[in-house]
C-alpha cells in the first residue's frame, strides 16, 4: 500500500486513450439524459412561476410563458413574508449543520477506529432511529421540548434537526473514515506527527468529500423540514420557508400555483448556489491518481 | 456497562411516565377567573388573499373595540391543520380559537378537546343559522362545539357557449334533477367533447353529501357514535348516475373521475366539458382564470328524489377545551359571526355563509355579479347527515369507501361488489 | 453484527492490521467515550427517550383524547394486527415500493456518480443540477410532478404525443400505472443524496489502483468491477441500507401525489400507520404497526448486511 501511494503518476496508456475517444461522446450523452431527467422539473417550476392564472389553467398550455411577468414573485414576497422566513431557515439550517458536523466528526472517528461496546449501542440507535416511524416520535418529542420551554423557538428546531440528522451523519462519516487506510495514519505517526497533527493533516483532507456530502445532507434536511416546524412554531415571525410555502396550498387540492412556483423558486435558488460553490470540495486532493474513469 | 444500566433505568422511568403524561392527555383546564386584559390566539385558515385580508380586518376592528380581550392572529393552512391540531392538542398548546370544518372537528370534540360554547353565543348568532346546520356542530350529548361559518355545496357550472352551440337550453328553475342532468349531459356530448367533467379523485365526501338528496343516509347512528350501515338504492343513486354517464352514455369523461377539481378546470375553461361539477368555491378560480369572453353560469341545485338536499359541512370556529379564556374566545367568535363579517369572508372564497342574515347581505352586495345568486340558492337546503356523527367514519372513508368508489368509477368492480365492500368494510372498522 | 461489516475496510490491498482494541496511536475506551460524549446528552434526551416511548406505546391502548387513561395491554395490538388484511396488503405494496425505489435509485445514482467523477466539461454545472431534486421543497416536488403527469395537459404526455407514442396515459389515475409512476418520482426525489454519497466515496478510491490495473491491461469495465466497486463497497452498503429504510418509511411524497389511491394501489404502510395515529387517534395500535415494521426491516437488513459480509470474504 505505502509503495503504491508513493509511486509517481505515470502517463496514460495508449489503449486507455483510444478507449476514451470512443466513450467520451457517449458519456456526454448519458450525462445530458440525466440532467434532463433531474433538472426538468426545475425548468417546469421556472416557467410556471412566470405564468398568469389564465395561462396556468389554459386548455392548450404552451410550455413557455407568454411574457416575463414578475407579478407572482412580487405577490409571493409580499404575502408570505419570504425574506423573514428565508432568514429563519438560513439560521436554522446553518446552526444545525455546524452543530452536527462538530459533534459527528469526532464521534464518527471514534466509532470507526475504536472497538468498544459503544459501537454496538450506537449502531443500534442509529438504525432504530431511522427505522422507527418518525411520525410516532413526534408527540413524545414535542412534549420534551415543551417541558424545557423550546416550543415556538428556533433553537428548539435546531436541536431537533441536529439530533435527527446525527444518525445519518455518523453512519456515513464512519463509513468514510473506515475507507481511509489506517496505515496512512500510522505512517504519519511514525514520521513524528502527534495525534492531532495526523488527524488534521492526513485524515481531515481525506475526509473532506464525505464531510461535504454529509453537511449538504444536514443543511438540506433542515432547510426543507416541514412537519416539526409546523407543530413547533406558532409565531409568524419565526416561520421557516416550508411553512410559508404551505400558505399557497388550500383545501381540496387548490393551489395558487403561480405564486407557489415563484416562492419555491426563490426558496430553491439559495441551495443551488450553495451547491455550486461547495461541489468543488467533493473532490479530495490526496488520493486522486492520474487515471480516472 | 454503566451507561447501559442508566438506559434501562431510563426505560423504566419512561414506562411510568408514559401512563401519566405523554399520551394520557394534559392537565385539567384552569378556571377562567381572569380579570383585566387577556390575549387569545386565533388560528385562521383563510386562503384566498381577499379572505386573509378580511380576517385581518375583522381581528383589527375587534382588538380596537375590545382592549381587554386582544386577539392574536396566526395563519394555518387547510392542508395540514389536522396533523397540527392533533399534535398541539396532545401537547396542550393548541390555539384558543380554532378554525376548521365540521367533518374534522367532530372527532376532536368526541376526544374532549373542544369546549362547549353554546352558553356563550348570543341569540342573534344562534337564530341566524338554521337548526339543520347547528346539528352538524353539536355532539351526541348536546354540546355546541363550534359556530358554523361558511358552507360548501356541490354545484354544476355550465359553459353557456357550449350549450348554445349544441342547441341546448340552459335549464332554469328551482332545481335540476339528476335524471335531467344525465339527459343534458347526453345532449351536450358531441365528437371529442364530453357533456360533463367531475374531479372525483376523493369521491367519498361528494357521494355522502349528495346522497342525502335521495334520502341516502348510509348510517343509523346511536347516541354514543356507534352505527350500523345500510347501502341500498338511495345510497347508490348518485354513484349509479355517475357510472351510467361515464360508461353507458359516455357523456362524462372517466379520466376526470381520477383527478382533482382543479385538474379538470382547464378542460371546462377550454370547452372540453360543457358542464363541470365541483365545490362552489371553484367559482373563484373560474373568475380568476377564465379566458376573456368565457360565459359561464351555475345551474339550479341538483335534486334527487328527496329534493335539492345536500349534507352541510360548514367551516367552523371552535374554542379549545384547555383554553384559559373560553368565555372571551367565544365572545370573539360571536363577533366574528355577525352578518357583515361573514359576508365579507364569504365573498373572497365564493362560499355560502351559514348565517341567513349574512346570505341576505351578500346577495345584495353581489346582485350584479355572475353566478352568486345561483350559488347562494344551493345553500338553502343543507342539513346534517348521519355519517357526520358516526365515530368510525373517517377510517371507513379512507380504507373502504374511497378505494371502493374509486374502483367502481374506474369500472373495475360492479355495483354489487361496491355495496358489499362498503357494508363489510363498516362491519370490520366498527367490529 | 452490522457494524463489523461496515467498518472493515474493503480495499483489497490493505493489510488488516492495527485494528485491535487500541486503534491507531493507542487510543482507549475512554478516548472513545470522550469523543462521543458531546453527542450523547442531546441524543438521549431528544432521540432515545422519544424512541423508547414510541416503542413502548406499541404495547398500550393509547388513544387520542383529553385525559384518556393509558394502560399496557401486552400483545393485544399485535394479535389484532395479524388479522388486519389491509395492513398486510399495504405492507406488500410498501415492500415493492421500497425495493423498487432503492434498487433503481442505486443503479441510476451509481451511473451518475461515475459520470460526475469524470473530468468532463461543465462538470460543476452538471453536479449542481444533479442536486435539483434535493433543493426543491418537498411540498412543491409532488405538486410539480402531479402537473407534469397530468394525463391531458401534462408535458410528459405531450412529449410522448410529439414523439408519436400513445400520449393519453393516466399515470397517477389508473390502477396499472399508479405504483410505477410514483416509484419513478420516488427515484427522482431520492437520487441526489445517493449520488453525492457515492461520488464522495469514489474520491476515496485510490487512483494508483486504477493505474496498476490499467498497466496490467484491464479494460475500463474490468477496472470498474475489480477496483472501483470493491473499494466503494462500504459506502454502497451504508447508503443502500439507509435508502431502503428511508424509502420504506416515506409517505409524504406519495400522499400528495395519490393519497394512497387509486383504489388503495399506492397505500404505503407508513401512510397506513399515519392514518391510524393521526386520523383515527389510535396511537397505541399505530405504534404497534411501527414496531412490526421495525422488525421486518431489521430482518431484511440483517440478511442484506450478512450476505454482503459473506460475499466479500469469499
Amino acid at each position: 500500500m505505502t509503495q503504491t501511494v508513493v509511486r509517481p503518476a505515470t502517463r496514460q496508456l495508449p489503449s486507455a486513450k483510444r478507449q476514451r475517444r470512443i466513450s467520451r461522446p457517449l458519456q456526454y450523452v448519458a450525462l445530458l439524459a440525466y440532467i434532463v431527467f433531474l433538472g426538468f422539473p426545475l425548468l417546469f417550476l421556472l416557467v410556471t412561476a412566470f405564468k398568469t392564472p389564465q395561462e396556468l389553467l389554459s386548455p392548450n398550455p404552451s410550455f413557455l410563458p407568454e411574457s416575463l411577468n414578475f407579478d407572482n414573485f412580487v405577490q409571493a414576497i409580499e404575502k408570505a413574508n419570504l425574506v423573514q422566513a428565508a432568514a429563519n431557515s438560513l439560521f436554522v439550517a446553518v446552526a444545525t449543520t455546524v452543530i452536527v458536523t462538530l459533534i459527528s466528526l469526532p464521534a464518527a472517528y471514534a466509532l470507526a477506529r475504536f472497538r468498544t461496546k459503544l459501537r454496538g449501542l450506537a449502531t443500534g440507535w442509529i438504525l432504530l432511529s431511522q427505522v422507527f416511524p418518525f411520525i410516532l416520535i413526534i408527540i413524545p418529542l414535542f412534549l420534551v421540548l415543551k417541558q424545557i420551554g423550546l416550543v415556538n423557538n428556533l433553537f428548539g428546531l435546531v436541536i431537533v434537526y441536529a439530533v435527527w440528522s446525527l444518525p445519518f451523519a455518523l453512519w456515513m462519516l464512519q463509513g468514510y473514515v473506515a475507507g481511509i487506510p489506517v496505515e496512512l495514519e500510522e505512517a504519519g505517526a511514525m514520521d513524528g506527527g502527534g495525534r492531532l497533527l495526523v488527524l488534521r493533516t492526513i485524515v481531515l483532507p481525506l475526509l473532506a468529500p464525505g464531510l461535504v456530502a454529509t453537511s449538504l445532507f444536514t443543511f438540506i434536511s433542515a432547510w426543507n423540514e416541514f412537519f416539526f416546524a409546523l407543530v413547533l412554531i406558532q409565531d409568524p415571525a419565526l416561520q421557516t420557508l416550508p411553512l410559508t410555502l404551505a400558505r399557497f396550498v388550500g383545501a381540496e387540492g387548490q393551489v395558487q400555483l403561480g405564486q407557489l412556483a415563484a416562492a419555491s423558486l426563490l426558496a430553491t435558488i439559495p441551495s443551488l448556489v450553495f451547491f455550486a460553490l461547495i461541489q468543488r470540495r467533493l473532490t479530495s486532493g490526496l488520493l486522486n491518481g492520474a487515471v480516472k474513469g | 456497562m454503566r451507561r447501559q444500566a442508566y438506559l434501562s433505568v431510563g426505560a423504566v422511568a419512561v414506562a411510568t411516565l408514559l401512563a401519566g403524561c405523554a399520551f394520557g392527555g394534559g392537565a385539567a383546564p384552569e378556571e377562567t377567573a381572569d380579570e383585566g386584559p387577556v390575549e387569545i390566539t386565533f388560528q385562521s385558515l383563510a386562503y384566498q388573499d381577499t379572505t386573509v385580508a378580511a380576517t385581518e380586518e375583522i381581528v383589527d376592528s375587534w382588538n380596537e373595540e375590545n382592549p381587554d380581550i386582544q386577539v392574536k392572529l396566526t395563519q394555518g393552512s387547510w392542508d395540514n391543520v389536522h396533523d397540527q391540531l392533533v399534535t398541539q392538542f396532545q401537547g396542550g398548546t393548541g390555539p384558543d380559537v380554532i378554525h376548521d370544518e365540521s367533518s374534522d372537528i367532530l372527532g376532536f370534540a368526541n376526544q374532549g378537546y373542544l369546549a362547549d360554547i353554546g352558553p356563550y353565543l348570543s341569540e342573534e348568532t344562534k337564530g341566524a343559522v338554521s337548526d339543520d346546520v347547528w346539528e352538524t356542530v353539536t355532539t351526541g350529548d348536546g354540546k355546541v362545539i363550534a359556530a358554523p361559518t361558511l358552507l360548501q355545496t356541490y354545484v354544476v357550472f355550465a359553459n353557456e357557449d357550449a350549450f348554445a352551440k349544441a342547441g341546448v337550453e340552459v335549464p332554469a328553475g328551482d332545481e335540476l334533477s339528476w335524471d335531467d342532468l344525465q339527459a343534458l349531459s347526453k345532449d351536450l356530448t358531441t365528437g371529442g367533447q364530453f357533456g360533463v367533467g367531475w374531479g372525483l379523485k376523493q369521491p367519498t365526501a361528494a357521494i355522502m353529501n349528495t346522497a342525502l338528496g335521495f334520502d341516502g343516509g348510509f348510517f343509523d347512528v346511536e347516541e354514543d357514535g356507534t352505527a350500523t350501515i345500510e347501502v341500498g338504492d338511495e345510497e347508490l343513486a348518485v354513484p349509479d348516475a355517475i357510472h351510467a354517464m361515464a360508461y353507458e352514455d359516455k357523456s362524462l369523461d372517466p379520466v376526470t373521475l381520477t383527478q382533482s377539481g382543479s385538474d379538470v378546470m382547464p378542460g371546462f375553461l377550454g370547452g372540453s366539458y360543457a358542464m363541470y361539477i365541483g365545490g362552489n368555491f371553484l367559482a373563484q378560480q373560474i373568475t380568476e382564470s377564465a379566458p376573456e369572453g368565457f360565459n359561464w353560469t351555475v345551474l339550479p341545485p341538483l335534486a334527487g328524489s328527496a329534493g335539492p338536499v345536500q349534507a352541510a359541512n360548514p367551516q367552523t370556529m371552535s374554542v379549545a377545551a384547555e383554553s384559559k379564556h373560553v368565555e372571551q374566545s367565544a365572545k370573539f367568535i360571536d363577533y366574528f359571526m355577525n352578518a357583515e363579517n361573514q359576508a365579507k369572508l364569504a365573498l373572497g372564497d365564493w362560499l355560502i355563509p351559514a348565517s341567513a342574515d349574512a346570505r341576505a347581505e351578500l346577495e345584495s352586495q353581489t346582485a350584479d355579479q355572475n353566478g352568486w345568486a345561483e350559488l347562494l340558492k344551493t345553500g338553502e337546503n343543507l342539513s346534517g347527515a348521519p355519517f357526520q356523527k358516526a365515530t368510525n367514519y373517517p377510517q371507513w372513508k379512507d380504507q373502504y369507501a374511497t378505494p371502493g368508489l374509486q374502483q367502481y368509477f374506474a369500472n373495475s368492480i360492479t355495483r354489487e361488489q361496491l355495496a358489499e365492500q362498503l357494508t363489510a368494510g363498516w362491519d370490520s372498522v366498527s367490529g | 453484527m452490522t457494524q463489523n461489516t461496515l467498518m472493515r475496510p474493503a480495499l483489497p490491498v490493505r493489510r488488516r492490521k492495527g485494528r485491535g482494541v487500541g486503534g491507531p496511536g493507542g487510543g482507549s475506551n475512554r478516548d472513545a467515550w470522550m469523543l462521543v460524549l458531546p453527542a450523547l446528552i442531546p441524543i438521549v434526551l431528544f432521540s432515545v427517550y422519544p424512541l423508547v416511548q414510541g416503542i413502548l406505546l406499541g404495547f398500550t391502548d393509547a388513544k387520542a383524547g383529553l385525559n384518556v387513561p393509558v394502560s399496557f395491554n401486552g400483545v393485544d395490538n399485535y394479535v389484532r394486527l395479524l388479522d388486519n388484511e389491509l395492513f398486510w396488503n399495504s405492507f406488500r405494496i410498501g415492500l415493492i415500493w421500497a425495493f423498487g425505489v432503492t434498487t433503481l435509485q442505486f443503479l441510476a445514482s451509481l451511473g451518475l456518480a461515475l459520470l460526475l467523477n469524470l473530468d468532463l466539461k461543465l462538470r460543476w454545472l452538471a453536479r449542481t443540477l444533479a442536486l435539483v431534486p434535493w433543493a426543491m421543497p418537498p411540498v412543491v416536488i409532488a405538486i410539480m410532478w402531479r402537473l407534469m403527469l397530468n394525463p391531458t395537459y401534462g408535458p410528459i404526455n405531450e412529449s410522448l404525443r410529439a414523439l408519436g407514442l400513445p400520449g393519453d396515459i393516466n399515470w397517477l389515475g389508473s390502477f396499472a400505472t399508479a405504483l410505477p409512476a410514483v416509484i419513478v418520482v420516488g427515484v427522482w426525489a431520492g437520487m441526489p443524496q445517493t449520488t453525492i454519497t457515492l461520488l464522495a466515496g469514489l474520491q476515496n478510491v485510490p487512483g494508483e489502483l486504477h493505474e496498476a490495473a490499467a498497466i496490467d491491461g484491464a479494460t475500463g469495465w474490468q477496472r470498474f468491477w475489480h477496483v472501483t466497486l470493491p473499494s466503494l463497497r462500504p459506502i454502497i452498503v451504508a447508503i443502500t441500507t439507509l435508502d431502503l429504510i428511508w424509502n420504506f418509511n416515506s409517505f409524504a411524497l406519495v400522499f400528495v401525489l395519490t393519497a394512497g389511491g387509486p383504489g388503495g394501489q399506492t397505500m404505503l404502510p407508513m401512510l397506513f400507520a399515519y392514518n391510524e395515529a393521526f386520523r383515527y387517534g389510535n396511537f397505541g395500535y399505530a405504534a404497534a404497526m411501527g414496531n412490526v415494521m421495525v422488525i421486518v426491516i431489521a430482518i431484511f437488513l440483517f440478511i442484506y448486511l450478512r450476505s454482503q459480509a459473506r460475499s466479500r470474504l469469499s
